[in-house]
């Protein structure tokens, strides 16, 4: 596993810069602009922080990821807000983690190397993420996201409407901030429970039948349903 | 008398300096159709004034959520009402829009601003004015990188596309000075410069090239003033293009 800050663009500078929480470095030195995933993002999406509002903004956990990346290795992109810039826009902290099949990311980078203000931004995304508080919902969605398991689509903790490239994702995010879990399978449980009921019914349309007939039945059809 | 009406009144006079002039182009019969329907593209360095510029076409304030725009989204399609100083009005759909952040990282990936701007009739380079007064126009510089991507990225790009640059940011450039001719002046030989930069850069597209305007994200009569000017610029260019096509 690879594990990198993301750094926040305060003095809007030209490149965005990357931390392994000692050197600091260009981003495109680590990840190759032209290599990185359609829909890679180094930040909170806009749509995100408008739905939610600035009382809810501190809250935003973003998370993307990208099965299947350069072979099997897995891209996870975890972003928060990080203050302002120069100029009063806000901008955004990342962790970045380039994994090998099977890893997942471990959230214990340092952040030795950062500037003071990043530091401070960087300790509390760790500290949210290793936490177990069950009530941090922004932290579950990324911790659902990791879990997920999804061969090649690219995936985010929270659903966008206005991203470019389509990602399954886990959660919706409501006005105000409130995070609902997506029920994705909820057509897969449909779908078996329409299957119950017609068996049910054929089952039950064929006994009546059979009774109603003035021939005695002869043969008894088996039907087999497999559930998958 | 207002910072900003003071601001808007050097800004004309800037603008009606004999080296600036030629950045501002006549007002053609014909522009109000062609401008209709046309599809634009907004790209440039972070910090530039692209966000500013979309909620300036939206007819909004600048946003109230302000960010560094770290992903390409879309944006809803939208209506451009602009009325020209002779009240005729221009409607600009704005279809398809999407915003994506200034860094270089951006602009060289795939989805970034070549996605951008592939289906653009007209695009819009957003710098500042520091940029042109730190002449980052020049070799190695971003402003020239940047003319450099333009370069290898128009083969990609719709037959046709136009390039124009707004130069945002002259407020903060007029309110730092008090002798306004010298200013004039100074930005008038720069703007020669990039003017040449460019063509030599984009050459054998240098066709392409509408010129550079002058703007104010901020400054809402500034604004209102320089994107009338470079609807007709833009315009203005096209119709010097066709005909000159034509003549061959």
């Amino acid at each position: 596993m690879r594990a990198y800050w993301i750094l926040p663009n305060r003095d809007q500078s030209d490149a965005i810069l990357a931390s392994d929480g000692h050197d600091i470095l260009p981003l495109r030195q680590i990840l190759d602009p032209k290599l990185r995933p359609d829909g890679f993002a180094h930040g909170v999406p806009t749509e995100l922080l408008e739905k939610c509002g600035p009382k809810a903004q501190e809250e935003i956990l973003f998370a993307q990821r990208f099965p299947g990346w350069n072979g099997d290795k897995t891209i996870f992109c975890l972003s928060s807000l990080a203050g302002i810039d120069s100029s009063g826009r806000a901008v955004h902290l990342g962790l970045l983690f380039i994994l090998e099949p099977g890893e997942r990311p471990q959230f214990d980078l340092p952040s030795s190397g950062l500037s003071k203000e990043d530091r401070v931004y960087a300790s509390s995304l760790i500290r949210r993420m290793a936490s177990s508080r069950r009530d941090d919902i922004w932290a579950q969605s990324v911790h659902d996201l990791i879990e997920f398991r999804s061969d090649r689509e690219p995936a985010t903790n929270v659903a966008l409407e206005r991203s470019v490239v389509h990602f399954q994702a886990l959660y919706a995010v409501g006005r105000g901030g409130s995070l609902k879990k997506l029920h994705w399978r909820r057509p897969h449980v449909t779908a078996i429970a329409l299957l119950i009921f017609l068996a049910v019914l054929s089952v039950c349309l064929s006994v009546r039948a059979c009774e109603q007939s003035s021939h005695p039945a002869i043969h008894v059809g088996v039907a087999t349903w497999h559930f998958s | 008398m207002s910072l900003a009406l003071t601001t808007f009144r050097a800004f004309l006079l800037l603008v009606s300096s004999p080296g600036a002039e030629k950045h501002l182009a006549r007002l053609v019969k014909g522009v109000v159709d062609w401008w209709a329907g046309k599809k634009i593209a907004v790209i440039g360095p972070t910090a530039s004034g692209k966000d500013s510029f979309l909620a300036r076409l939206q007819n909004q304030d600048i946003p109230r959520v302000h960010s560094n725009s770290p992903m390409g989204e879309k944006i809803k399609s939208f209506r451009v009402k602009l009325v020209l100083s002779n009240r005729q009005s221009i409607d600009i759909t704005c279809k398809g829009v999407i915003n994506v952040g200034g860094e270089t990282d951006y602009r060289d990936a795939p989805s970034g601003w070549l996605a951008v701007c592939q289906d653009a009739d007209v695009v819009f380079y957003m710098m500042t004015i520091k940029d042109l007064a730190g002449s980052k126009f020049l070799r190695g510089r971003r402003i020239r990188q940047d003319l450099d991507w333009l370069l290898t990225a128009l083969p990609h790009l719709k037959p046709g596309v136009l390039i124009h640059i707004l130069i945002n940011k002259i407020d903060e450039e007029i309110e730092s000075h008090t002798d306004y001719r010298a200013l004039a002046e100074e930005l008038a030989k720069k703007l020669a410069a990039l003017d040449e930069t460019a063509i030599n850069v984009l050459h054998p597209y240098e066709a392409v090239y509408t010129g550079a305007t002058l703007i104010s994200m901020k400054n809402k009569q500034i604004y209102t003033r320089a994107i009338n000017n470079v609807l007709r610029s833009v315009y203005a260019a096209f119709h010097g293009t066709a005909k000159r096509q034509k003549a061959r």
